[in-house]
């Protein structure tokens, strides 16, 4: 059984004194945030990677992005953007006791979900049918490493939501218990803000 | 039309105007600029409206908020002061 601080219990649109710096609620639990700040620091390292890397090689990402199909990075951006969007309204919907509501917004943030690893293998195949791959140059290694790298902690995700699509089909979770369903929202709404970065960077910036 | 759809639609267009910058040829300070801005844009909307951060402890804000800070000003170091950062990172 999930336990929650009893500030989580309301709905936050009626927690009394919901102003910012005073309501100190932790979304989800502790453990998941440990978990996150890890990714974070995980991907800030991976980051200042491509920043000396592009450093190093300005030619190499200036062009390197007119190689790979900017639409699979749209898609992807969209899908997890809107993935996203289903786990809010997933919350929204436990914290009503809305649980059959809550059940088909995760599963739709799931199947959402799944569209990331479907577009990637295309993209792939569509790399490599042209001749890009891993050592095609320090752009493309880059690219690789990151993105895969992305797509590991997607997957974490995603089975972070098929668990709470089975505990919410179970009735274990409520408008007073949620935590466990939250927590997986919050972790899959940090794999969205590491790729609203990664896209730029290999998709846009020239 | 609630306000996590209006959330929801705005990512997406800045997602599609970004990218639409990008192929139409732009490049240089003017898409350096564009991407550190809507790293940082897209970063806080994701943080805010569908991490609820604005009600969360300040600690995780803090931390997230920082993340979301800190990526799009290395954007903009990277692309301006390049040269920098080669000498910074170069062994011997």
């Amino acid at each position: 059984m999930d336990t929650m601080d009893p500030a989580c219990a309301a709905p936050l649109a009626t927690l009394p004194g919901a102003k910012i710096d005073t309501d100190n609620r932790v979304p989800g639990n502790s453990g998941i945030w440990v978990g996150i700040f890890c990714v974070l620091v995980e991907f800030l390292l991976l980051f200042i990677v491509y920043f000396v890397a592009k450093a190093h090689h300005p030619e190499a990402f200036q062009t390197g992005p007119d190689k790979l199909v900017t639409l699979a990075g749209v898609t992807i951006t969209m899908l997890l953007l809107t993935s996203g969007y289903c786990m809010v309204k997933a919350v929204e919907s436990i914290r009503r006791d809305a649980s059959g509501a809550a059940f088909r917004w995760i599963a739709l943030a799931f199947l959402l979900g799944c569209g990331y690893p479907l577009v990637k293998y295309f993209e792939i195949r569509w790399n490599i049918a042209h001749g890009i791959d891993g050592e095609t140059g320090i752009f493309y290694t880059v690219y690789y490493y990151l993105t895969l790298n992305h797509l590991v902690h997607v997957f974490w995700g995603l089975l972070g939501l098929a668990w709470v699509a089975l505990r919410t089909s179970r009735g274990s979770y409520s408008s007073t218990d949620y935590s466990g369903l939250e927590a997986a929202a919050v972790y899959w709404h940090t794999t969205d803000v590491i790729w609203l970065v990664i896209f730029p960077f290999f998709y846009v910036l020239r | 039309m609630g306000h996590a759809e209006r959330v929801w639609l705005l990512l997406i267009a800045l997602t599609l105007a970004g990218a639409w910058f990008a192929e139409t040829g732009h490049a240089g300070w003017p898409l350096t600029l564009l991407v550190a801005g809507l790293i940082a844009v897209k970063g806080r909307m994701v943080i805010d409206h569908y991490m609820e951060m604005t009600r969360a402890n300040a600690h995780i804000r803090h931390v997230l908020y920082a993340f979301a800070t800190l990526v799009p000003l290395l954007v903009i170091f990277t692309h301006g002061w390049g040269d920098l950062l080669r000498r910074l990172t170069t062994l011997n």
